[in-house]
């Protein structure tokens, strides 16, 4: 998907959202919708309601979450894969209400990379990767030798291929950060939820993952929505962008209507310097 | 019914056959102590012992060469040292009794282990369960064991001599001025023991009141100011050996009190008296003792 | 997965026999081997006979039962707590079931309801654990710990406490039944019933039990509706320790080393591991209830001196290794 450059307009004049710099897009909810949420307000202990958010994650799309720290981008991801209560409003996946759907079968139209792992107990790399196929699986059911295919393909594209017998527990933070995402990729889901797939890996393997995510979505019937510190990253790599306040207020919309440095700056409470490079803006931290 | 000549004939000599062997072998019919009738055909030739109180009085009723097995433990009088050993009270090596093939067990009731009684007797064995609690019971214990035994004429002498020990202690003693008393079995934790003990009965028959008979359990915990404020005016140690333990004099450091004041801190060996068995006579004999001793020293 | 599971199979199924075997074969009281052939032929003389097959198996069953449980529970609470630490002994779940069993004892109440108390009493110790340890999602072995330790002397306390104030004519009876102690086990068929329901039915939960491993987050998000499952393994733990506790008292560490030795050998896949800790515990605890039988004949040790004699040093190993 091609990526507009930021107008001069868009990157200039002040928008009208209230002091926040940046528009929301609201966009009505189609039938390949892969997943809309209607008022929904993550619910983060004493904190206000901010902005209900009124998102639509259409085939094709990647969405990047941006936010400082405790904005509660984790939160949300983990709200929009069904792991926890909303304080309001409702999810909708393919249509249907989170709330409906039995486990297995929500597992199969999305998968969740968390930001943390541990793993307190126990088990190889490519054990690791083959639980991917879980929800796929009855209970008597055994891996067959195709699982293990998808299983192994995932690790080569991980570059893990060599440590798929070692303890997952012996791996460095990267290398475990690509196995969780070999297991999503195992997983197979429409919709990845990423929560800062990229922040232990280095700048080889943050484009290839990024770069997977994005043939991901070129497919048929697939999105993904990532969670990134890396504004830059964002810039390039996601279509939509939804900024999260730690206040709760937030807004959302085409990524080229979203990089605009003042909403950016009051977001991390930073000052920014803004250039481009390759006709794409880059945002670096200004000391002063 | 019709029945052929050759049948009767048969009948006949079955039962007189049967007639025969009854009157050979009379079968021997007790209730043990946990209200369970004890049948034998004849009397035990072969006898596992499951308690040291158990060999001990089959010693004393004259069926102590019947034993063929007895618990660890067992080791009065000396013969009984000797028998084969058939594992630990509370843990019975069921294996060693099947091997010794015994015609009756004799079990203790609040020593072995209930489920081991019950294999046992699942297993085809004659079990009589022993739990005598008082003089009387010791007595009934003797004369059952014995005619399980058949060996009722010494066991009807050795009751006897018992009881008359026993007869004659309390005419002696058992109306003399009272002695208070505070009986202690054991230092760490302290404890004593109240009215419904064996060893209270002992007290009784001498004339001695025990200054703990009222409490509840049957061997109480103590606490330390609860005997000094008690005070007793005899202190009577127990403990495991036949040795007096050194926590009988160490009452000493409490001058103040009646029994150490009158010096009245004795010592009773335990077997003498914390077991179930005829000797039980010498050791409230050497009680009553002690306490006429004490009676001896309020003069002074 | 298959393979693994071939060869745990190949390995404990036979050597399960030969553990059988070995506990019918040695006791206090010798037999020749031939002898012993006899007897299964069922040729063997009267003694020999009730001594096999009367004592010896029927001992030899209920120890195999029970360890089986007590592998079982143990490694059903490691996949739960996601700690090989985690083990029915150390984390006060045996204790709660004696409390239950000691508190129905005293109230006279009949088998049955003593068995019932035993379950409820292991029950709520699992809650206990459980519901603190649980904390915010994840444990930590040290929290893990302390909880099951302070819990587990709790029901210590309780227990004393019970003995105490208990008429003395029922103490015997209830010591023997707190220590682990094969010997008075009578009849091994409720657990060998129980034992082999747990296994059939946790051999299709093993795969949901390995994705439970990884947390239940992650659980969540691949698909398995965690809160259902762990109740109900917490549930089966609770029951299958109390039915251990009841055939042979407060056995420890069984459920500790067991998993941990065949993890090391066969992986870490539950549909593995479930049914090889079975096995696996039951083999552990026939061999060490013949060494009980026989290691100072005629004196029978309880089968918990030799556990704890195996398991103290392992679960230090462990707990040195898991820093």
């Amino acid at each position: 998907m091609p990526h507009t450059p930021p107008s001069a307009a868009a990157a200039s004049q002040p928008h009208d959202a209230p002091g926040l710099g940046a528009r929301s897009v609201h966009q009505k909810p189609g039938p390949d919708t892969l997943l809309a949420t209607h008022d929904l307000v993550i619910d983060i202990p004493g904190r206000p309601p901010g902005s209900p958010l009124e998102l639509t994650v259409d085939p094709g799309q990647c969405w990047g979450i941006l936010g400082p720290n405790g904005a509660g981008k984790s939160t949300l991801l983990q709200t929009l894969a069904g792991l926890r209560a909303a304080r309001a409003g409702t999810i909708k996946v393919k249509g249907q209400r989170i709330a409906t759907l039995p486990r297995a079968e929500l597992a199969r139209r999305l998968g969740l990379v968390f930001q943390t792992h541990h793993d307190g107990f126990p088990a190889t790399v490519l054990e690791t990767a083959l639980i991917g196929r879980h929800p796929y699986l009855r209970p008597w059911d055994i891996e067959t030798s195709e699982d293990y295919a998808r299983a192994r393909a995932a690790l080569a594209e991980m570059d893990l291929s060599d440590l798929e017998g070692r303890m997952v527990d012996t791996l460095s933070g990267g290398e475990r950060q690509r196995l969780a995402i070999a297991t999503v990729l195992t997983q197979d889901p429409s919709l990845l939820l990423l929560d800062e797939p990229t922040s232990q890996l280095d700048l080889h393997h943050q484009v290839a993952v990024l770069n997977r995510v994005q043939s991901i979505v070129a497919q048929e019937n697939r999105a993904a929505v990532l969670v990134l510190h890396d504004v830059n990253l964002a810039a390039r790599y996601c279509d939509h962008l939804l900024l999260l306040f730690p206040d709760g207020q937030a807004c959302w919309g085409p990524t080229a209507t979203m990089l605009v440095p003042s909403a950016l700056e009051r977001l991390y409470n930073q000052r920014l310097s803004v250039g481009e490079v390759d006709g794409l803006p880059v945002f670096l931290p200004r000391n002063e | 019914m019709i029945v052929s000549r050759p049948t009767r004939h048969l009948v006949l000599l079955v039962a007189m056959f049967l007639f025969t062997a009854a009157a050979q072998a009379e079968p021997v019919t007790v209730t043990d102590d946990g209200g369970r009738e004890v049948q034998l055909d004849q009397p035990a030739e072969r006898i596992v012992s499951l308690a040291p109180h158990i060999t001990e009085v089959l010693f004393a009723v004259g069926a102590g060469h019947k034993l063929v097995g007895a618990t660890q433990h067992s080791d009065f009088p000396p013969e009984a040292q000797a028998l084969p050993r058939v594992g630990g009270y509370s843990r019975i090596d069921m294996e060693r009794v099947v091997q010794l093939d015994p015609d009756l067990v004799i079990a203790w009731r609040s020593g072995n282990s209930q489920s081991q009684i019950e294999h046992l007797r699942e297993l085809g064995f004659s079990v009589y369960v022993s739990e005598p609690r008082s003089f009387d019971g010791v007595a009934s214990s003797m004369r059952r064991m014995a005619r399980l035994a058949g060996t009722e004429a010494r066991g009807d002498q050795a009751v006897r001599a018992f009881e008359e020990t026993i007869e004659t202690l309390r005419q002696d003693y058992a109306d003399r001025e009272p002695v208070r008393l505070f009986y202690q079995v054991w230092e760490q934790p302290l404890m004593t023991v109240n009215d419904d003990h064996l060893i209270s009965e002992a007290i009784r028959l001498c004339g001695g009141v025990n200054v703990f008979g009222h409490l509840d359990r049957l061997v109480p915990r103590m606490d330390r100011e609860a005997v000094i404020e008690a005070d007793p005016e005899v202190i009577i140690g127990g403990g495991m050996g036949e040795d007096r333990p050194d926590w009988v004099i160490a009452w000493g450091q409490w001058e103040h009190m009646t029994a150490v004041q009158r010096d009245n801190l004795f010592f009773i060996p335990p077997s003498l008296l914390q077991r179930h068995t005829p000797r039980i006579a010498e050791g409230t004999r050497l009680m009553c003792e002690e306490l006429e001793r004490a009676r001896l020293r309020r003069a002074d | 997965m298959t393979r693994s599971f071939l060869l745990a199979a190949a390995v404990l199924l036979p050597a399960s026999l030969l553990a059988i075997l070995i506990a019918l074969a040695f006791g206090s009281v010798a037999i020749a081997p031939g002898d012993l052939l006899a007897v299964v032929l069922g040729e063997g003389s009267r003694l020999h006979d009730t001594l096999v097959l009367e004592l010896r198996l029927p001992r030899a069953l209920a120890a195999f039962a029970a360890g089986g449980l007590l592998g079982l529970a143990g490694a059903l609470m490691q996949v739960l707590l996601r700690n090989p630490l985690a083990d029915p002994y150390v984390l006060g779940l045996s204790g709660g079931a004696s409390v239950g069993a000691l508190l129905a004892m005293l109230a006279g109440l009949s088998m049955f309801s003593i068995s019932l108390a035993a379950f409820a009493g292991a029950l709520l110790s699992t809650v206990i654990v459980f519901g603190l340890a649980h904390g915010t999602g994840s444990w930590t072995p040290t929290r893990l710990l302390l909880t099951g330790v302070v819990v587990a002397a709790g029901w210590g306390a309780m227990i004393s406490f019970l003995l105490a104030v208990s008429p003395t004519a029922e103490l015997p009876g209830m010591l023997y039944w707190l220590m682990g102690d094969v010997s008075h086990a009578r009849n091994p068929y409720p657990a060998w019933i129980l034992l082999i329901v747990v296994v059939l039915l946790a051999l299709p939960l093993g795969r949901t039990l390995n994705v439970l491993a990884r947390g239940p987050m992650q659980a969540a998000a691949l698909g398995v509706a965690v809160r259902p499952v762990e109740w109900s393994i917490y549930v089966a733990a609770a029951l299958i320790t109390a039915t251990a506790v009841m055939q042979v008292g407060a056995v420890g560490f069984v459920g500790l080393i067991v998993p941990h030795m065949l993890r090391l050998i066969f992986g870490n896949d539950q549909r593995v591991i479930l049914p090889a800790s079975a096995l696996g515990g039951g083999i552990l605890l026939t061999l060490a209830d013949t060494l009980a039988r026989t290691i100072i004949a005629p004196e029978q040790l309880p089968v918990g001196v030799i556990t704890a004699m195996l398991g103290v040093p392992v679960f230090l190993f462990l707990l040195y290794r898991s820093r």
